[in-house]
């Protein structure tokens, strides 16, 4: 299944807790500004490959490969080109906007952070709120925030983890914005969601992880939405 | 060079925040205030203490105090998943270890800047200050006491009952540091002088020594979910 030449490479990918077995041998293969959306039952193993491909999590069994580097075997130059953006902010309550994606971008050996800040407080429209510290900003505004942090080291891969849970319509488009922006910069994209409609709206390569094997996986100009639909709610009944 | 610059980031993120916020500062130095009080009034108002009970005064009011602090350092990295963020940038967990033990030293030294002189207000009529050899023994203990009780403050934030665990866990540990500085602190309020104070001072290096190379290693696995 693998492939010596694709942006991402997982293969045999087993990760276990305790006695419950989350992922069962995934393998799969991603090119290069390839958008995958993967969809699920609860508990299906959706996080855990999320957060093992982010180096959050170590597999018990398997290998992963970004460009051909092992994450085990060199995981800061792995993560110096990858974001990541989930249901929880990863933002700080008592620095404000600015400082957060300041000192994220510091991190991240980012040239002009300031100016990469901005730029990037300007396309989640929060560049007025510059100066309010992120425990004052809305749930949407800092779902907002996370995305623009997320962003801030202009990764090459990008996991997202139910990024439309709590937000409203107007930041939910920011979101399909940005991503848009970065699929068209041939940036890879791998997306968990719940959500049939914005998965598919996005996304170039659609996947089904249930019971943590990998049970479909097509891309999307092949796919009738129909029959896509009435096979994730067969997987989800079953689950 | 990186290393140093990744370490400069995050202190400064702490010490920011702290400095804005004032939560742990203000509650340790409030807190260890308080115990030197009710330990002035319960051991009888203008009375005075030898030497030796001086320095377990004082040693515990600054150790009770700083576990205040410790418990905050973490739990807010918690908020929010911002560990994980941490965790999947280039920082390492080493660096994050370094600076969070930076942070807690740093408090630590903040708040020894208050209790000192009210210690030696309420108890230190008759006893010695000199500040050439209490601060080798501030510096030690506070040193040893961040790097176990960051350590030790990753193991616990991780849990439901933090604030609990983390004390029941960290005084066995520094127990022989505790030892070490209530004895040389007394050397010192007898106004001794500091070649009497290298064997206790020496053991207390050792201390650090080993602690902080432990808490490297080991941090990385306190902080990862797996």
């Amino acid at each position: 299944m693998s492939n010596g030449s694709a942006f991402l490479s997982i293969s045999g990918l087993r990760k276990s807790y305790g006695a419950q077995e989350a992922l069962c041998g995934v393998d799969l293969d991603l090119q290069r500004g390839e958008f995958l959306c993967l969809f699920g039952p609860n508990g299906a193993g959706k996080s855990t490959l999320l957060k093992i491909i982010a180096t959050l999590l170590r597999p018990d069994a398997g290998q992963v490969k970004v460009c051909d580097y092992d994450l085990e075997e060199h995981p800061e130059q792995y993560r110096a080109h990858l974001g990541m953006v989930s249901h929880q902010s990863f933002v700080y309550q008592d620095l404000t906007v600015l400082e957060n994606l300041e000192f994220y971008a510091a991190l991240y050996g980012v040239e002009q952070p300031r100016e990469r800040a901005l730029e990037l407080l300007d396309q989640v429209n929060l560049a007025d709120r510059y100066d309010m510290l992120a425990a004052n900003l809305s749930r949407g505004m800092q779902q907002r925030l996370s995305i623009a942090r997320a962003l801030i080291n202009d990764p090459e891969l990008l996991l997202l983890d139910e990024p439309y849970t709590g937000l409203d319509e107007y930041a939910a488009s920011v979101l399909r914005d940005q991503l848009q922006l970065l699929h068209d910069r041939k940036r890879t994209i791998i997306m968990v969601t719940h959500n049939l409609r914005r998965g598919m709206e996005s996304a170039t390569k659609l996947g089904i992880l249930a019971r943590g094997e990998l049970v479909y996986l097509e891309q999307k100009a092949a796919i009738d939405p129909t029959s896509f639909e009435d096979l994730y709610f067969r997987h989800l009944e079953m689950a | 060079m990186k290393s140093l610059r990744q370490i400069r980031f995050l202190l400064d993120k702490d010490l920011r925040i702290e400095l804005r916020k004032k939560e742990s500062l203000v509650s340790m130095a409030f807190f260890g205030a308080l115990i030197l009080v009710m330990l002035n009034i319960s051991s009888g108002i203008g009375r005075q203490v030898d030497a030796e009970t001086g320095a377990g005064i004082l040693w515990v009011a600054i150790i009770f105090s700083s576990v205040l602090g410790l418990g905050r350092v973490f739990s807010r990295e918690k908020e929010n998943g911002c560990v994980a963020a941490l965790l999947i940038s280039p920082v390492t967990p080493g660096e994050i270890f370094v600076a969070k033990t930076l942070v807690n030293f740093t408090l630590m030294l903040l708040s020894e800047l208050v209790l000192v002189p009210v210690f030696y207000v309420l108890f230190g009529a008759q006893l010695s200050f000199s500040l050439l050899t209490l601060l080798p023994v501030l510096l030690l203990v506070n040193l040893g006491f961040s790097t176990t009780g960051t350590l030790i403050s990753a193991i616990s934030a991780g849990t439901r009952r933090n604030e609990v665990l983390l004390p029941i866990l960290l005084f066995p540990l520094i127990l022989p540091l505790t030892a070490l500085a209530v004895k040389a602190t007394a050397a010192t309020m007898a106004a001794k002088p500091f070649a009497e104070l290298l064997p206790q001072l020496e053991p207390m290096f050792a201390f650090c020594v080993i602690f902080s190379a432990v808490g490297y290693l080991l941090f990385p696995f306190t902080i990862r979910e797996d």
